[in-house]
């Protein structure tokens, strides 16, 4: 070790010699705690301190013991994780470790809390977790509520107070944007009842961390919905995970892929009697996150092309949310010439005017492209997830 | 980088075990000191660290400007200062506010569209870093304070753990230390263990709970809830404010505390407060103090007349209302607060004239105070975290009208409230024995039960702390 600098002339520095605890020497104005009138009660415990390397052994053993009783935990997350080196290294670390707790059982500590609050072994998008589902109240008959793929599209419907058109949106983030104002303009029409099912951080490349298509089985059979109106893909452009294994974003048959899962995830709604309106990502602040959501749109719009039956429309969101180049904006005038903020401050997410104005081109879009005969009126419900 | 993650347990072990063993070293400690709150300043967007240099920069010229100069040119490099610490604070935190603000008059006024509406992005903690290099020089300007050297202000501003989101540490309080030799056998290890274990589960239990179960379904869709939800929503938001800010705070002066640095307190039980006055000593005490002797008492402070007060008093809120964000509605917010303190200050002159104690007395006066204060700091938060006015009223009027069921008012979110609430009340004397018989046990036995400690708050946690997937959002 190099000899310690000595003090210098501008400040209060006291050098120290570790190989000798009694060199300390205490600065001639020892920093009291600030006073901004009055202490907290920790900031007057008697305690004394201890060297550092105590600290540090404190510090160990914390941990160590965590992430032994924790491991099958990390591991699950690790496994969740996006494809790429991080996740590589991780799962390196803590595989050995997550093997050791469950041949000592140690996993049992976190086990049985799971199973005391009712939770999934190993944790998963825990903030997706529903808020509260209602139970599903008994539907009235629908004319286009058989699971013959034939009797779609959903043309020219008039929804009446004996047969209501019931609209499940289905997102991530961006869809949660906006789906509460479409939830909200939706209301305004009598007859027509919505439930919305966001989750944050999820997509269709990682079912793996949130399954999809599972979830939209659930909602079908739950709701009974005439149109499904999907908007994901904000968090897609990663690595997707197949039977096969993994393809990093960009590669060769990632878009093969990404688009069978489109089309099943459409081809799943048709087949349960409902028609999809899939709502394209709008224009991203972040030009590289731009460009790839700009692609999967193309991969999304391919895919609804390929319907059979007119099973599924698509909405692109540039039009209500892009500039007049269709680039990213994050200002944009209302109907009487005010301007208001329709983008959050991160670049991605919609503001609700921005999730207003883009629920405003949905209904538009259904009444003009699905020609859904909407209207207004009271008495419409909606539901959350 | 946050500090409930992998990541920055990660990032504080290496940190920690090298700036002790720097700590010698003045010279090499603090140049890694820069380089490890750059690093971690960095890991959210590169970029802005130019920003945070910038800063510093500004903030060092000035000092050393403004110190020898005397008269008129003292005045001019503190305002010129001033104007370019402020500047880069409206650009990149207000200037869409502004903007939209100023485009929607001048286009009605039939002037056209003359601002640019430019998409900025907001850089984390700008807020606190503009405040704390504003203190600096204010503090040089009046004499309390001498220049620092380019070193000590860099890691000053810089310093990870204030970085983020407070404590605002003025250079009186921290440049002295970060000048000092710190003791590395003496570390207050038993006061930062409590204070970092008690903000993560503050703000990894009971703030994420709250937030995703109770208070976020409500704000999205007021309409939708009933008035017992709303009003569940409404406590719920008090209680997880308190327990995200001050939690995240409570674990920066406990890491600042690891280090050997003592950073000052930034909340003291604040919904025990008896009156809005009270509860801006209790609540983020170093912005409320920041306020007060950077703005309130420049302004005029309590000299002048009445009406002259009251008006210090109402710029002091607005402008601290806006600090927390380029909205109407913590503008609002500001000016509620700001009515308040005035409302309050006159009731207890006229009290004190009547010959009427200022303060209530006896218990049950000051708990009936007590439960007023909530009461309106509540109705307060309500135009705090509301999106726009329109959710405001629409919470209101649910909270006169809103019949129905209430799925979302279960027992767990009355106990999360409950102990958000009742927290503040434990006597200290409680909390000194349980951390005794934390401080009288071995070192493997105190690793053991803060592993299991922090094993409770993770899988309590809605997330846990391993954010590993779609980090992005």
């Amino acid at each position: 070790m190099t000899e310690p600098r000595p003090p210098d002339a501008d400040s209060d520095f006291v050098p120290y010699d570790w190989s000798d605890p009694d060199s300390y020497r205490p600065p001639s104005s020892r920093p009291q705690p600030p006073d901004h009138g009055g202490h907290a009660f920790w900031e007057r415990l008697p305690f004394p301190g201890v060297p550092w390397p105590r600290v540090l052994l404190i510090g160990i053993v914390c941990f160590g013991l965590w992430f032994l009783l924790d491991a099958p935990s990390l591991q699950h997350s690790a496994q969740t994780s996006p494809i790429g080196t991080r996740r590589t290294v991780s799962l390196d670390v803590v595989g050995p470790v997550a093997a050791l707790s469950r041949a000592v059982g140690a996993d049992n500590v976190v086990g049985w809390t799971d199973e005391a609050f009712g939770r999934s072994p190993g944790g998963g998008p825990a903030l997706a977790v529903p808020i509260h589902r209602a139970k599903p109240k008994p539907l009235p008959p629908t004319t286009s509520g058989t699971t013959t793929p034939t009797t779609l599209p959903l043309l020219n419907y008039h929804p009446t107070p004996a047969t209501p058109l019931r609209v499940l949106i289905v997102g991530d983030s961006v869809g949660l944007d906006l789906g509460q104002p479409l939830v909200n303009a939706l209301g305004a029409f009598g007859d027509v009842t919505t439930y919305l099912d966001g989750r944050i951080d999820t997509g269709l490349t990682r079912p793996d961390y949130f399954n999809w298509p599972a979830e939209l089985q659930v909602d079908l059979a739950n709701q009974q919905p005439q149109l499904v109106v999907v908007m994901i893909g904000a968090n897609d452009p990663q690595g997707i995970v197949t039977q096969d294994g993994s393809i990093r974003f960009g590669q060769p048959g990632w878009d093969e892929a990404y688009s069978a899962r489109v089309s099943a995830f459409i081809a799943e709604a048709n087949a349960a009697g409902a028609h999809v309106l899939w709502v394209g990502m709008p224009p991203m602040q972040d030009p590289g996150l731009d460009a790839e959501l700009k692609h999967l749109n193309g991969l999304v719009q391919a895919q609804v092309a390929e319907t059979k039956y007119g099973g599924a429309a698509y909405l692109s969101s540039v039009p209500a949310l892009g500039d007049q180049h269709h680039y990213y904006t994050a200002y944009l005038p209302d109907s009487s010439g005010a301007v208001t903020n329709v983008r959050t401050p991160d670049g991605i997410h919609l503001t609700p005017a921005g999730g207003a104005r883009l629920a405003a081109a949905v209904v538009a879009a259904m009444e003009g492209q699905l020609h859904i005969q909407l209207v207004p009126g009271i008495g419409g419900t909606s539901r959350r997830s | 980088m946050l500090f409930p993650t992998i990541d920055f347990a990660i990032f504080f072990a290496v940190v920690f075990t090298v700036q002790w063993l720097l700590v010698p070293y003045a010279g090499p400690w603090k140049a890694f000191m820069v380089v490890a709150s750059y690093v971690f300043y960095a890991w959210w967007d590169w970029r802005f660290i130019f920003l945070l240099a910038a800063s510093t920069g500004i903030a060092f010229v000035g000092g050393r400007f403004v110190h020898p100069a005397t008269g008129t040119r003292r005045k001019v490099f503190l305002w010129t200062t001033l104007a370019l610490l402020l500047g880069l604070l409206v650009w990149f935190k207000y200037f869409g506010f502004l903007a939209v603000n100023i485009d929607n008059v001048t286009h009605a006024l039939g002037l056209g569209r003359p601002v640019p509406l430019l998409a900025i992005t907001l850089p984390i903690g700008i807020s606190f870093f503009t405040f704390m290099a504003i203190s600096y020089v204010v503090d040089i300007y009046r004499g309390v304070l001498r220049p620092a050297r380019g070193i000590d202000i860099t890691v000053y501003l810089a310093f990870f753990p204030h970085l983020i989101a407070g404590p605002i540490v003025r250079g009186t309080e921290l440049l002295p230390q970060i000048r000092a030799m710190r003791n590395p056998r003496d570390v207050h290890y038993v006061e930062a263990f409590w204070l970092i274990a008690a903000g993560l589960a503050k703000k990894v239990v009971l703030s994420s709970y709250l937030s995703a179960y109770v208070v976020d379904p409500v704000f999205a869709d007021p309409h939708q809830h009933s008035a017992l939800e709303v009003l569940f929503a409404i406590w719920g938001y008090a209680v997880q404010i308190y327990a995200d800010f001050s939690g995240y705070t409570d674990i920066a002066i406990g890491l600042a505390l690891l280090m050997g640095f003592r950073f000052p307190v930034n909340f003291r039980r604040p919904y025990t407060s008896i009156d809005l006055q009270d509860f801006w000593r209790r609540w983020h005490i170093t912005l409320s103090f920041w306020l007060r002797d950077y703005l309130y008492i420049p302004l005029g402070g309590n000299r002048g007349s009445e009406s002259r007060v009251s008006l210090n008093i109402l710029i002091t809120m607005l402008l601290g209302g806006l600090w927390h964000g380029a909205s109407w509605t913590f503008v609002i917010w500001g000016a509620y607060h700001g009515v308040g303190q005035i409302i309050g200050r006159r009731r207890r002159a006229a009290r004190v004239a009547k010959g009427l104690p200022a303060e209530p007395v006896g218990r049950a006066r000051v708990a009936w105070a007590r439960f007023v204060t909530f009461q309106v700091v509540c109705l307060g938060w309500l135009f705090f975290r509301a999106d726009s006015l329109g959710t405001v009223f629409a919470m209101l009027g649910r909270l006169v009208v809103g019949w129905g069921s209430s799925p979302l008012v279960t027992p767990l979110a009355a106990l999360a409230i409950l102990a958000g609430i009742a927290s503040q009340y434990l006597p200290d004397r409680w909390l000194s024995v349980v951390l005794r018989g934390f401080a009288d046990r071995r070192p493997v036995v105190q690793g053991g039960i803060l592993g299991l400690v922090l094993l409770a708050i993770t899988t309590l946690g809605p997330q846990g702390v391993a954010p590993f997937i779609y980090y992005r959002f």
